[in-house]
């Protein structure tokens, strides 16, 4: 798990206050949603705007790409990493 | 059956109408007519409603002897009399919201009950403070926001709706030269409107939504007791509390021996539920908001602007139960 990945598995546990729950518990390939850790569209959007806020990035709302986004930490990362880098450049 | 069909018909094909008559007055009152002319006209009007719509009539009386039943007060029991009482009372509502969106309705006209202080957290936004909500209903004159955009001075008030004239409104008020006041279509809770709403509270502006109307398009709903029975009421504005982090407040204006009296009440200090309890704490919110309402509409119990049959009805089956069943 890279710094980013392990970043993000502890924003979502702060965020929803995933309690029992550690780092380790999120391997980057876990589903988020249902069957894995079970989080609900509720839950998306909260962590959607923690994630705004905490990278200052902009996701945009309820597209089909951003549902593929949210599937597990891994593809959170790596979206993450990709809207620093537009907003860098 | 057609019966049936009239009464499940949403209440937003209602309010549409509604909408188009208000706004249509507002518009031509403001350019030609004063309220002496115009009363005559509405009160034709909701004569005809009255007349004509029978599922209006018969919501009305169901309300009546919800809340005669709940109080126990036997002289709330309806009789054609009290219910088009409150007919008219829609009618004086819509001649008073016209007064309202005119600007007539001066912030000294009206009186106001705040006895947590809502008032003066909402004056200290100005000066750095982070915003909050206001949760109002239908039940005396909601347009009273209008109203509380002059209580609140410079802080920016949004009114959430679901409405689909938002642009005329938000012209209409522009014309009326009403910058502190917006309104904000919200179909969906998306991250896009979340964010926005989130900034605008940071900046120190503050949400007003409706809590007593179920948006046609949306599951989220939650059913609690309301005067005894069982009523749907929606999740949103807690929902929309809970991912905002924010203090919600109580907002009612009711018209009292002729005067309008405005209604603050704190109801959270900070919407928060705790992991895998969501659903239990919006139900308990939404709980403590209908008895909060019930006691209002004991204040002023003709009323009740909410025409269309607002509480489940009994032991008729769901449509999936009827399925099931053949």
């Amino acid at each position: 798990m890279n710094a980013l990945q392990q970043d993000i598995a502890q924003l979502i546990i702060d965020t929803l206050n995933l309690e029992d729950v550690t780092v380790d518990d999120i391997p980057p390939d876990l589903p988020l949603f249902g069957e894995g850790l079970g989080l609900d569209s509720v839950d998306a959007l909260e962590l959607a705007l923690a994630l705004q806020k905490h990278y200052d990035i902009r996701i945009a709302s309820d597209s089909k790409d951003a549902r593929q986004h949210f599937t597990t930490v891994a593809t959170l990362a790596a979206f993450v990493q990709a809207q620093k880098d537009a907003c860098a450049s | 059956m057609s019966e049936q069909l009239v009464q499940e018909r949403h209440w937003s094909a209602h309010k549409e109408r509604g909408s188009f008559i208000l706004m249509w007055l507002t518009a031509l009152s403001v350019r030609m007519f004063g309220r002496r002319l115009l009363a005559p006209v509405l009160y034709l009007i909701v004569l005809y409603f009255f007349a004509s719509a029978r599922s209006a009539r018969r919501n009305i009386r169901q309300y009546q002897i919800y809340l005669a039943q709940w109080s126990g007060n036997a002289s709330l029991r309806p009789t054609l009399k009290s219910v088009f009482g409150q007919f008219i009372a829609f009618a004086d509502n819509l001649l008073d919201r016209l007064d309202v969106w005119r600007g007539r309705l001066r912030f000294e006209q009206v009186q106001l009950i705040d006895p947590s202080g809502v008032r003066s957290r909402l004056l200290r936004s100005q000066h750095g403070g982070r915003g909050e909500m206001l949760v109002v209903t239908h039940l005396g004159n909601p347009d009273v926001c209008r109203a509380m955009a002059e209580l609140s001075e410079q802080v920016p008030l949004n009114v959430l709706v679901h409405n689909h004239h938002v642009a005329q409104f938000n012209r209409l008020l522009g014309e009326a030269g009403d910058r502190s006041m917006r309104l904000i279509q919200v179909s969906e809770l998306d991250t896009a409107m979340m964010m926005d709403l989130s900034q605008r509270l940071e900046r120190g502006e503050w949400l007003a939504i409706a809590g007593d109307r179920v948006p046609l398009n949306d599951g989220r709903r939650v059913v609690v007791d309301f005067l005894g029975h069982a009523a749907p009421f929606p999740q949103g504005p807690w929902l929309m509390a809970g991912l905002l982090r924010c203090p919600v407040n109580l907002l009612c204006c009711l018209k009292v021996d002729g005067r309008y009296r405005i209604y603050l009440d704190a109801f959270l200090d900070n919407a928060q539920w705790q992991r895998g309890q969501r659903d239990e704490a919006i139900r308990g919110w939404v709980q403590r908001y209908a008895d909060h309402l019930a006691g209002q509409c004991m204040i002023a119990p003709q009323q009740w602007f909410n025409f269309y049959a607002y509480w489940q009805p009994p032991e008729r089956p769901t449509h999936k139960e009827a399925a099931d069943a053949n």
